[in-house]
């Protein structure tokens, strides 16, 4: 009811009415669910959210615009040191250290810088987006928790092993020596290898042996040589004759 | 992963601790995790005798942690499927049961 000042009953200026009528029953916060006004629902009707129809279960395909983060500069500094260090060296080693203090840190320096091995730590996150961009993506499984690398120009596999045995904390996981990825049996096979120059020789040899015996043969006294041809003809021509008859 | 709800790891109660897996497969981050929190400093020097022992392979095999206690029990955990925070917790659950004695006279 809206409230109603009876005109009729103010004659003149300034009076109060004699009746006045006080409006109740019509609050818009209430304890219950007031129910709506036609007009209301009609346009809730009207203007209801219908949302657009889905191919499949909000997981099922991927986004598509993937959100590619920059690198922040520190690590486009150490992607590039990274990148050199796997271009100089040759023999790169993983190794995890479960705590290892500092002065097991400093002898294990020493002896591996002996050998011309340097120690190298690097953030997991650097090394993680840097592997996943180069030829050695098949490395990053290893990069996990407190990883160290081992570097060195020359794969010099038996004298790390040596050392790193010396420190119970540090465990090899893999090495990628010339560009080979390789476990760590496989560097342990790696390092019992005899060096290249005796494996070349051992070819070598291997292959001119049959020629080293004619070369020999030959260069003996010449009438034990047609001693020796005279017997060969002799035996070739005897078999000819058993194969004959 | 967050660290477990006592920083350090005693291991008053415990001989030796020996960890296999194969780092190439992707199922041994929990072990790793374990293995670093097991073999720092804080929890070597809470005793000295015991031994941390870790094997390497490439056979894709399952991470396997073997704890044997100075009593002669075994602890097996495979961590293949377990996250590293529920391997510490169900190891610091059985060194306390094992060395109540030591730990509760200390902590009074």
């Amino acid at each position: 009811m809206a409230a109603t000042l009876c005109v009729k009953l103010l004659p003149k200026q300034g009076w109060l009415p004699l009746t006045q009528s006080v409006r109740h029953g019509s609050k818009a916060v209430t304890r219950h669910r007031k129910p709506m006004h036609i007009l209301k629902q009609k346009l809730m009707a009207v203007t209801r959210y219908i949302p657009p129809p889905r191919v499949g279960p909000p997981g099922a395909f991927p986004s598509q615009n993937k959100r590619v983060q920059e690198d922040h500069p520190l690590m486009k500094i150490l992607k590039k040191d990274l990148n050199k260090v796997f271009e100089d060296h040759k023999m790169i080693a993983v190794v995890q250290n479960n705590g290892s203090n500092a002065e097991d840190m400093m002898i294990l320096r020493n002896r591996l810088y002996k050998h011309g091995i340097t120690v190298k730590f690097f953030p997991n996150q650097v090394m993680r987006s840097f592997l996943k961009d180069s030829v050695y993506c098949n490395m990053s499984p290893l990069i996990i928790g407190p990883t160290v690398l081992f570097v060195s120009k020359e794969p010099k596999a038996k004298e790390m092993l040596k050392t790193l045995r010396a420190s119970p904390q540090m465990t090899l996981l893999g090495a990628c020596v010339d560009d080979t990825l390789l476990s760590a049996q496989g560097v342990l096979s790696f390092s019992k290898l005899p060096s290249v120059t005796v494996v070349q020789g051992e070819l070598v040899s291997g292959l001119t042996m049959l020629t080293s015996t004619t070369a020999s043969m030959l260069q003996r006294h010449p009438a034990h040589l047609s001693a020796l041809l005279q017997q060969y003809v002799k035996q070739q021509s005897s078999d000819s004759k058993e194969e004959a008859t | 992963m967050a660290a477990p709800s006592k920083a350090t790891v005693v291991l008053k109660a415990v001989k030796k601790i020996a960890i296999k897996f194969s780092p190439f497969e992707s199922n041994v981050r929990s072990t790793r995790e374990f293995l670093a929190m097991v073999g720092s400093e804080k929890a070597r020097s809470t005793n000295m005798n015991c031994e941390v022992v870790t094997t390497v392979k490439h056979d894709k095999s399952e991470p396997v942690v073997d704890i044997t206690y100075l009593d002669g029990d075994r602890l097996v955990m495979k961590g293949a499927k377990l996250t590293s925070r529920e391997m510490l917790s169900a190891f610091q659950s059985r060194c306390t049961s094992k060395d109540p004695q030591a730990k509760t006279a200390a902590k009074k």
